[in-house]
This record gives structure tokens, sequence and C-alpha cells, in this order.
């Protein structure tokens, strides 16, 4: 590893921007971070998963230099963690706080963000106006950040965190306290920042379904460890939940169906059990026999028949889900069996 | 995002590097922080509370001056002390805040995430801070020339009142962002820097005998409100020693002990904010940190 005036220089991964070797976190006794190890290539979305106190905003205050970690060191496009400034530069962070103050206006914030990164006051003012259109706010540029919505409030995060072009942007629960059309706009905008500027995007979430959505990567923390990391199709693979419940749906229908959806699944030969999971919500769990013989060709052909069983009985479905198939079983798993 | 060439123009805009700072980053947290503290209107509201306590002050000194019992000197300094009291109360509380209020805020991380010099943030923060003194002292300036009735005095009193007024302005604004920089909270914060302030003023309240003990010079000449009210009233009043004064007005080489003791505490103080406290300024208080292994070990013993 070459670390020349704290540069890391890597032929085979050229495009790694953020890497993470056995980052350890103590607070005297107590152990807030163990062994963290990860690397993130540019262009790629990175979900930080885990229960509260996992140790997720630990590491991101380690990785964005707010916190000096007990032991091990990180890389940012190639600048050692031995030099924070020089890593501050290369960064853009939205934390979970916001940190926004109320009496000033947007575009006034932004240009003397700017001008902190070292911009002339012309040039950060017009990186904050662009900024401010690329987020979707440029109609409320010269209103106080007080009369903002929350919303509003986490796209400006967002442009500030963006202020100076970062390599890397950490992005701490971010889609807290958003109604959903709020979570969904602010995901796309994560993604664009990922595709289009081609920085590395550091994501901690609890919203599952949107993370497995959105991210390319992931690590699931838990008690200060981390229990999966890898793209999110190898931590869904490697889990043991995959197989022990690659046979079962959830399936929802209208509630007054349940008793008749029940009846029409059991007497399918391929289902070996049906059990009401939620009788006013209208969820049924469905286990399927052993057939298959782990054929995933085989297992799909079986859960279509479940389909068209209810289709032809006229029953409704309103939801249809097949087990461990999510990242949210994986998650519930692995942070239980750290738990156990 | 709405407009995807909107979103390309723009991202080619910010992929422009910085060009490099033209402005200092302490003037530019000054600017800002100054524009907070004064269009946010805390500082118009301690300067009001400031201009209510000086008249309350001169209109017993001037009902006292009727009675012809306070001469126009005396009445003088007492007025200079009291606006220097007030005066440097209300940068010490603005500095007191200064760190711990953006710390509750949450807008502190903001800026630490910045590349900038953690001690170029605190001059910042402290310069703005001070801002309210040089207002205090000018709207001191009608109440003392009310009181002195034409006395010579009023010149000397302005020019010196100046000079000790700000060094003790620095000295407990700069403690003010000690205690904030090393505090996690606003209240812990505000409390430690008040008791500060009533311990240094505790002094002047003593007897007079006790006054004149040795332990009681030495503090007086360390303690910087102390030193700076001898310095005043033997500068300004001891050609006419005070019936009942405590203090002997002595030669004028004594006279500048209590200046020179004023003027090494203010070294100190901005000694420890800047060298010491400032590149140390963190997310969190050092204060806690310092603190909770001896707390964890108590509630251990427990």
């Amino acid at each position: 590893m070459n670390q020349n005036n704290g540069s890391k220089t890597s032929a085979a991964e050229p495009a790694t921007l953020l890497l993470a070797e056995d980052l350890h976190m103590s607070y005297g006794d107590r152990v807030a971070l163990r062994k963290l190890s990860f690397n993130l290539s540019a262009g790629r979305v990175m979900g930080f998963l885990g229960p509260n106190g996992a140790g997720k905003t630990t590491s991101i205050r380690i990785l964005t230099t707010m916190l000096e970690p007990t032991s091990g060191r990180f890389f940012v496009d190639g600048i050692s963690s031995q030099y924070p400034e020089r890593i501050r530069r290369k960064i853009g962070v939205l934390p979970e706080g916001l940190g926004l103050p109320k009496q000033i206006t947007a575009i006034a914030y932004l240009t003397y963000f700017g001008q902190l990164y070292g911009r002339t006051a012309a040039e950060a003012k017009r990186v904050g106006m662009a900024l401010l259109q690329d987020v979707g706010m440029q109609h409320r540029a010269d209103s106080l950040i007080g009369t903002y919505s929350h919303g509003m409030r986490q796209r400006l995060g967002i442009a500030r965190a963006l202020v100076n072009d970062p390599k890397i942007v950490f992005l701490d629960e971010p889609t807290l306290g958003l109604d959903p059309r709020g979570q969904q706009e602010l995901l796309s905008m994560i993604q664009h920042i990922a595709r289009e500027r081609n920085a590395g995007v550091v994501l901690s979430s609890h919203l599952l379904s949107e993370i497995e959505g959105i991210c390319d990567d992931v690590v699931i923390m838990n008690l200060g460890r981390v229990v999966a990391k890898g793209t999110v199709a190898e931590v869904i693979g490697q889990t043991q939940l995959n197989a022990n419940h690659r046979n079962t749906v959830r399936i929802r229908v209208p509630s007054p169906s349940v008793a008749q959806a029940q009846q029409v699944l059991e007497a399918m030969p391929d289902v070996q059990q049906v059990t009401p999971a939620d009788v006013t919500a209208g969820w049924l769990v469905a286990e399927l026999g052993d057939g298959a013989n782990g054929d995933s060709a085989e297992e799909a052909h079986n859960k279509n028949k479940i389909l068209e069983a209810l289709i032809r009985a006229q029953i409704p479905i309103r939801g249809f889900e097949a087990a461990g198939g999510r990242l949210q079983d994986v998650f519930l798993q692995l942070t239980a069996e750290a738990i156990e | 995002m709405n407009d995807p060439q909107a979103v390309n123009g723009s991202r080619v805009e910010s992929r422009a590097e910085p060009s490099g700072s033209t402005s200092l980053v302490w003037w530019l947290v000054f600017k800002q922080e100054l524009t907070e503290l004064w269009l946010g209107g805390r500082v118009l509201n301690f300067l009001i509370l400031f201009s209510v306590l000086m008249s309350i002050m001169a209109f017993l000194l001037a009902t006292n001056n009727e009675l012809s019992l306070t001469p126009p000197k005396l009445m003088e300094l007492i007025t200079l002390q009291a606006a220097i009291t007030f005066g440097l109360f209300i940068g010490l509380v603005i500095a007191a805040e200064s760190i711990t209020g953006e710390r509750e805020r949450a807008t502190l991380e903001a800026l630490l995430l910045t590349p900038t010099s953690r001690r170029q943030i605190v001059a910042g923060k402290f310069l703005a801070a001070l801002s309210p003194w040089p207002a205090a002292m000018v709207l001191s300036i009608p109440y003392m020339v009310t009181l002195s009735q034409g006395d010579a005095v009023l010149g000397s009193a302005l020019l010196w009142g100046a000079l000790t007024g700000s060094l003790l302005a620095i000295a407990f604004t700069g403690l003010g962002m000690l205690v904030s920089i090393w505090s996690n909270s606003n209240k812990i914060s505000l409390f430690v820097s008040l008791l500060i302030y009533l311990l240094c003023l505790l002094p002047s309240q003593l007897p007079g005998q006790v006054q004149a003990t040795p332990a009681l010079t030495f503090i007086q000449t360390v303690d910087p409100v102390e030193a700076t009210n001898q310095f005043l009233q033997k500068t300004l009043v001891n050609s006419q020693p005070q019936v009942g004064s405590a203090v002997d007005p002595g030669p004028m080489g004594q006279v500048w002990i209590f200046l020179a003791g004023s003027a090494v505490v203010t070294a100190l103080i901005l000694g420890l904010l800047f060298l010491v406290a400032a590149p140390r300024l963190r997310l969190e208080g050092e204060g806690a940190s310092m603190i909770r292994p001896i707390w964890n070990r108590m509630e251990a013993i427990e």
C-alpha cells in the first residue's frame, strides 16, 4: 500500500473511493464499533443498515472525520484518515440532525458554505443557485430557511452536502420524517448523485424496501458489528433464511375471502400448509412442499400456480410476497441472530 | 431534478473546482455570526436591558447627588464600573452560548465538516461575541457626561474606561468561549461562566477590613474585574481619596500593577482559547469526555 503524502494508489481498483480497514471505536469499556471494513466504488450507492445503536452513526462520524477511531484507518479517494482536513474537501455530508439555521435565506447559506470551501462569493453564489435548481428549490432561494417544510430542509441539506462537488456523499437517515412522495423524490435524487456525478454515496436508513431499491451494496450492522455485507443480491443470497423460507409465500386477500382462499390453497397438492397470519388485514402464509428440490424455476412455477388457483376462484389478490427474498427479511433475521 | 437540461447544466457548474478562497475563514464566520446576533435581535435585547440598568443606576446616583452625598468623581467611577460590569456580561453570555448553542441546534457539525481551521472558526465567533461591547460603551457615554457635571475627570474616565473595559470584555468573552468549547449544553456553559463572573465580582463586595488582608490584595491583582476596579479608582479618584475607602491609593507605580494583572489574565485566557481549546474544538465538548470516565466509575462503585 503506497501512502506517499497520505495518498493511497491502487492500480487494481482505481475506482475505489472509500476504503475502510478494521475501524474500531470504543468509549472506555463500551465498544461502539468493531472491525468495520468495506470499500465503495465511484457511482455506487451503499446502504448502511442496522437497528438503533448498531453503530451506523458512529461509523459515519468516523468516516467523515468527526470522530477519531480507536484503531483502524480509512482512505477517501486515496487520502489517508491521517489527513482529516484533506478528506473533508472530498466529502459531502447530510448529518442526521440536518443542522440548518433559520434566520438566513437558502442562497445566502449555500454561498456562505461555498466560501468556506474556498470559492469566491460570486462563484459560491452561482454554484449555490445551480444546486438549488438541482434539488428543485430554485423558486425558494431567497426565502428564510425557517419557513421551509421538513422536505425542503432535507433538499437544502443535500444541496449543502454537494456544495464542494464531493467524491463521496454521506447521508444519515435522509428520508426520516418525509412523506412517501418526499421519500421517493429524495431517493431518486440520491440515485442521480451517484450515477450522474459518479460519486460514491453512503446512505444510512431504516427504510429497507427503499434501500433495496436504490442501493448497489449494503452493510448490515448490529451491536457495533458487521453482520453482512456485499451487493444486495449477495447479502440476500448468503443468508440461511433464504434457504429455509424460500418455499413460503405471503398472500393478502380481502378479509371476508380469507377462509375461501385458505380452502383453495389447502386443496392444492404442492401446498403443505396454509396459516392465516392476520385475518383482519387478510394475510395468509402458504408453505410449499419440497418437490422443487432447490430448483428455482420449479419453485417459481409452484408460486405461479398459487396465483392461478386464486384467480380461478375469483378471489381478489391484494398482495403477494415470496418470504426470504427481501432485504427486510434478511435484516430481521441477522439482527435477531446477533441479539440471540 | 425536474428538468434534465437544468440538471446537466447545473452539474457542469458545480463540477467547477473551488478557485481558491479570497476571504479569510474567520472573517466569513465573523460576518455570519454578526448578522445572526444583530439582525436576529439578540444583541438588541441585551442592549435594551443594558440601557435600562444604566438608567436606573444613573437616576439613583443623580438623586443621591442632589442630597450632596456623592461627589461627581465618585459618581463617574461608579457609572463607569457599572457600564463595564454590565457590558462584559453581554459578551460573556453570548460567548458562553456560541459553541454549545450550535451543538444544541446541531449546526456545529456542518461547520466542522468544512475543511476550515478550528482556530479561525473560534476567532470569528469570538469577535462577533465581542461586538456588543463597543456599543455598550457608546451607550454609556451620555450617562457619564450627565453625571460628570462638567468635571474634568470625564475625559480620563472615557479613555481608561474604554481601555480597561475592552481588556475585561476580551477576557470574559474569551472565558465564555472556553467554557462553551468544553461544555455540551448551554445550561452548563452559562452556569459555569456566570459562576466565574460572580466570583470575580465577589471581592469588591467584601468588607474593607477583609480587603486589606494580603490574600485579598493578591486576589485584587489577579481577579481582572477587581484589578480593573482598583486601577480605575486609583487613577480617577486617587487625587482625592474618599473617606471610608478601604484601599490606600498608594503611589502610581502600584496602580499599574492592577492594569498589568488584568492584562496578564486576559493574555492567559486568550492563549488558552486559541492555542489549546480552539484547535481541539469537537462535535462533543471535551469536558464531557473528561467527566464521563469519572462518572462511569462512580456509577460502577454505586
